[in-house]
């Protein structure tokens, strides 16, 4: 009888468990979230942008979401998401991120918010030109000498290349005053090894 | 006294002899190196498939036997060019029957080294990325650029000196050899008839070639001693890395021309032209440069020992008491201080005493490079323990290929192309009759190869 109750009682209780978690679900699934940015973005200025979760159906806040902001980024030529950092919404369904934009131009900011059991998450973005400097950092890898850059490098070897290319035309001259010899000569084809006189150097025969 | 044309005629005969005879020996000597290099082949194959785990080289010591091999070969190239534009450059009389091996071993040792570059590449599918991809501020784009730029001048210093010789080659060969053969000397005798303006082409471009290719040549082994210096490695760290493998590189460059001169002296009896006084002024120029060597190993490792940084405490320990102590002692007492004192020594000056201290020297130099490589990586860049290197049976396989290869790319070039220099020999020697006494050639000798004598 004990046992027949205990197993009654653990049915129910996976039951429920798992109709509490369809429900947590389906609502999850239902979440508004909107990012909120500051109405000015400047070059160096910390910015907080904030992600705002409501629940959809009854629109009230939802705490302890962990939501992961970026940045939309480029990087000689190659473009992506820049994770900035992660935030967890308060009881207002808040999750504020500071944010420090680096560059001029515009920033477009995406939150995602991956709901329990979903596979895809929630989204949401913003945008905002930064105005100021055209650049807050700039490396300082190497010094930089008027005048010293690859350039020099390029000049001195196409010089090379170009005193290489002039060795071979002189090979071509060599060539073309063959040639006319042979047509001095009366013949274009090898001559016998006794007719070469001439063609080896210093000029004297075995 | 014998006449000039005599001896001009067995000057012709000797050079023609390695083209038209051919022994058994010779055959038997290919084919072991096909063999070794069909060995390395299928070593190579298994690297390619399995990936360079096969080998010993690991994300900690990510260089081994093969950039050890391409660094050992970029400096051999140096006999050649270097040694053969410097001595044209000073008007070396006793130059011209060793300009020639000198100028094909550059040529061969640049091939064989720039192959080792790929091979270190687990994918050599994407070395082309290094030109689509390459920035001039890499080292690794100078050295691309260098070693192309050298290649082609190696081969053009080698070609022009060599037009009177394939136009003797072409005249003398005509019906005795395979058509291809006599195709070859026609084509790179470029329809040479030794006219006077053909002479004055051929002067100037000589000349042009052996003043462009020396910065050229010490640019190369600069740069590549600059992949190392620019990496941020405490064994590495030195500003004289370019100045001391340029003096290693031609230092194991003299060392291979002795033996490959030896060689080639011995199996197509070259001993009218390579003779004692040629090993000797080598000789001397090799523990001229093993003092240079010795100077500059003291200065980089008392001034980099006596602050002692904390990754060169480890390194020279390494170097000097632990793992690769063998390897240095042997490059310092057996590589530099004996063969510069078997040069020394009088009763040890000879051509077998000066073989043997080349041969040491060029073994000493590879061990050098090893060193240098590994040793370099094996210090941590992070408070780990060292790890070690070894080479598995793929990389000596496949570096094994590479020395045959070099080998079998000296026996086929010495097969097909003039040996020794004739017209410049031919030159020396009539000058020689024409003043006994004058111990020095004529610039115009040099500059104009066909026309010193007419």
């Amino acid at each position: 009888m004990n046992s027949i109750a205990i197993k009654a009682t653990l049915i129910s209780i996976a039951l429920s468990a798992t109709l509490f978690g369809l429900v947590t679900t389906a609502s999850a699934a239902h979440i508004h979230m909107q990012v909120v940015g500051p109405a000015e973005l400047s070059i160096g200025h910390p910015a907080d942008v904030r992600a705002v979760l409501r629940s959809a159906g009854d629109d009230l806040p939802v705490a302890g979401a962990t939501v992961t902001f970026y940045v939309t980024a480029s990087f000689d030529g190659a473009n992506g998401l820049v994770e900035l950092g992660k935030a967890v919404t308060g009881q207002d369904g808040v999750a504020v991120l500071s944010y420090v934009p680096r560059s001029a131009g515009e920033h477009e900011i995406r939150v995602e918010y991956l709901t329990p059991g979903a596979t895809e998450p929630e989204v949401a973005t913003w945008s905002h030109p930064a105005s100021g400097a055209d650049q807050l950092y700039r490396s300082t890898a190497g010094i930089h000498v008027p005048g010293l850059n690859v350039w020099v490098i390029i000049a001195v070897v196409s010089t090379v290349w170009l005193i290489l290319f002039s060795v071979a035309l002189r090979v071509i001259a060599i060539a073309r005053a063959g040639d006319d010899a042979d047509i001095a000569a009366g013949h274009s084809s090898p001559r016998p090894a006794g007719a070469v006189s001439s063609s080896t150097g210093a000029g004297h025969q075995p | 006294m014998e006449e000039v044309g005599t001896r001009r005629a067995r000057l012709e005969q000797t050079a023609l002899a390695p083209v038209l005879k051919t022994s058994r020996r010779y055959y038997v000597w290919v084919a072991f190196l096909i063999a070794v290099i069909a060995w390395g082949v299928y070593a190579y194959s298994v690297q390619l498939r399995e990936g360079l785990v096969v080998t010993g080289m690991r994300d900690r010591i990510s260089w081994g036997l093969y950039i050890t091999t391409f660094v050992f070969f970029i400096g051999i190239s140096h006999a050649g060019t270097l040694i053969s534009a410097i001595l044209r450059v000073t008007q070396a009389k006793w130059r011209t029957p060793v300009t020639r091996m000198a100028e094909f071993i550059t040529v061969v040792a640049l091939i064989c080294g720039a192959m080792f570059v790929l091979v270190d590449l687990g994918r050599p599918d994407r070395a082309f990325n290094v030109v689509l991809h390459g920035r001039w501020q890499s080292p690794i784009i100078w050295d691309l650029v260098s070693i192309t730029t050298y290649l082609t001048a190696s081969i053009v210093y080698l070609g022009l000196p060599m037009v009177p010789d394939l136009a003797l080659f072409r005249d003398r060969l005509v019906g005795r050899g395979p058509a291809w053969r006599v195709w070859v000397y026609r084509v790179g005798a470029v329809g040479w008839q030794g006219g006077a303006s053909q002479k004055r082409s051929l002067g100037a471009a000589i000349g042009v070639m052996m003043i462009l290719i020396i910065p050229i040549a010490v640019s190369v082994h600069t740069v590549v001693s600059w992949i190392f210096a620019m990496t941020l490695r405490a064994p590495w760290d030195s500003t004289i890395f370019g100045a001391f493998f340029v003096a290693g590189a031609i230092y194991s460059g003299i060392a291979m021309l002795i033996i490959v001169m030896a060689v080639l002296r011995k199996v197509y009896h070259l001993e009218e032209y390579i003779t004692e006084k040629h090993f000797v002024y080598l000789g001397f120029m090799l523990a001229a440069f093993s003092l240079i060597m010795m100077y500059g190993n003291i200065s980089e490792y008392v001034t980099a020992g006596y602050k002692l940084k904390e990754g060169e405490e480890v390194h020279l320990r390494q170097l000097f008491l632990n793992q690769f102590a063998g390897f240095f002692w042997y490059y310092f007492v057996g590589g530099l201080v004996l063969p510069g004192l078997i040069i020394l020594f009088p009763w040890t000056r000879n051509i077998a005493g000066i073989v043997v201290a080349a041969g040491l020297a060029v073994v000493a130099m590879w061990v050098e490079r090893y060193f240098i490589v590994v040793a370099g990586l094996r210090v941590p860049l992070m408070p780990y323990e060292p790890s070690n290197y070894a080479p598995t049976w793929v990389e000596l396989s496949v570096v094994a290929a590479g020395f045959a290869l070099f080998a079998l790319l000296i026996t086929i070039f010495v097969k097909i192309f003039p040996i020794i220099a004739v017209w410049e020999v031919a030159e020396d020697l009539e000058l020689a009759e024409a003043s006994p006494a004058d111990g020095h050639i004529a610039l115009e000798g040099a500059m104009q190869p066909a026309g010193g004598s007419q």
